[in-house]
């Protein structure tokens, strides 16, 4: 399966308690006891997911519908912000 | 013989005593028996100690507070004992002791009334994981509380004891502690702990202050404690609701200044100054957001104490 078929979701156990103050948003990572200080855009990202697996496409379609972006730059955001959340433990990309 | 109505009775007649009815001696005599218990707030302490430094410190400074029975339950045993060995003859030291367990080094006997304070905070702030304890002082007027959290050198306890002689109810000068069920904070009215120019401070701009003795060479410098009003002390079983969160900064020469924080970053900041906060886990996340939700924070740096006032009595209750 290909990178751009990949399925993301969030890892079993994270219930997204958050709270987004002024454009920033503060949220408790169940998994690692951590506390995450996040963008907007990180937050909308996962609270896509908590709909359910989605693919990379359909995460990148959340960014640009939420900000003005050109497509360069959301593909690079997309994977800069997938990443990011995959080492912090909150998403995982779904076996097959 | 006892009945149950009269143990009723007698449980009832001691509940209502303080500590001010005990004379010296009798005082004494609990300390170095079955244990001075007072309850301070949701907690009870039963205090043992024949040091008579402790004594004199419990007598100025918590007559106001319930008085306990022998038999009644307390949270914390804690002892305040002349360690053995040789250091007793010729210098004569003081070692804290909670259920046995002795957590510290010994410390020079003169230093056994701060040694009781510092223990007692040591006890709640390890033990107390029911509530979200945050690492400040708390006021409140007209129901609104003001959480003070800061680092030791803020200035923090010496805002905190003009405040409580200016009008304002002291819940502590050293513990938030937030109940997660409500998100109410919980009065835990002890003495405030002033530390050297603080000392003088205080004196100078609290007409009726009453003091320890200042004890000198301790790990924080010259320290004396400073006794809560009455009134607080009378409503220690009265919550109250987080209305703003102040950081204070005491700087010689500073024009005052109140400038509001982000609540994203007054969260870290506060959650840096906790005791518990990664212990509770999500509770603590839930606990800590509420009180943002409900706060204005603010970063506070003053260096006139009359100027300070007029700040703190000018704050407005968030909408």
């Amino acid at each position: 399966m290909g990178a751009s078929e990949t399925r993301w979701c969030l890892r079993p156990g994270q219930h997204l308690a958050y709270r987004q103050w002024d454009g920033e948003c503060v949220l408790y990572n169940d998994l690692s006891g951590d506390t995450h200080l996040l963008g907007d855009g990180t937050i909308e990202l996962l609270l896509a997911l908590r709909r359910g697996p989605a693919t990379r496409e359909a995460l990148a379609a959340v960014l640009q519908a939420e900000f003005e972006i050109d497509a360069a730059a959301l593909a690079r955001e997309t994977d800069t912000l997938l990443e990011d959340l995959r080492h912090l433990y909150l998403i995982e990309a779904l076996a097959c | 013989m006892l009945t149950a109505a009269s143990l009723t009775a007698a449980s009832l007649t001691a509940a209502s005593l303080t500590v001010a009815s005990l004379s010296r001696s009798q005082l004494a005599t609990r300390l170095a028996g079955p244990g001075l218990a007072v309850r301070t707030g949701p907690f009870a302490s039963r205090i043992r100690s024949t040091i008579p430094q402790v004594a004199d410190g419990i007598e100025l400074l918590y007559g106001a507070y319930p008085l306990l029975g022998d038999e009644d339950f307390a949270d914390f045993h804690v002892g305040l004992r002349r360690p053995g060995g040789l250091h007793r003859w010729y210098k004569p030291q003081v070692s804290f002791d909670l259920d046995g367990l002795v957590p510290f080094e010994p410390l020079p006997e003169a230093h056994a009334f701060p040694m009781l304070e510092w223990g007692l905070n040591w006890c709640i702030s390890t033990r107390a994981h029911a509530y979200l304890m945050i690492h400040a002082a708390v006021v409140e007027r007209d129901g609104l509380a003001a959480i003070l959290p800061a680092p030791p050198g803020s200035g923090k306890s010496t805002l905190c004891a003009a405040l409580v002689h200016r009008g304002w109810r002291l819940l502590s000068d050293e513990l938030a502690l937030l109940r997660p069920q409500d998100g109410l904070l919980l009065p835990v009215p002890r003495p405030v702990s002033l530390k050297n120019r603080s000392i003088d401070v205080i004196r100078a701009y609290v007409a009726d202050a009453v003091l320890s003795a200042p004890v000198s060479n301790t790990t924080k410098g010259t320290v004396a404690h400073l006794k809560a009003p009455a009134a607080s002390v009378a409503r220690a079983g009265e919550s109250a609701r987080p209305a703003w969160i102040v950081f204070p900064k005491y700087e010689a020469g500073a024009a005052t200044s109140l400038e509001t924080i982000p609540r994203a970053r007054a969260f870290f900041r506060v959650a840096d100054n906790a005791f518990n906060y990664s212990h509770m886990g999500a509770s603590g996340f839930a606990t800590l957001a509420g009180a943002i939700d409900a706060c204005t924070s603010y970063d506070f740096r003053y260096s006139d104490l009359d100027e300070a006032m007029a700040v703190f009595a000018a704050l407005e209750a968030p909408q």
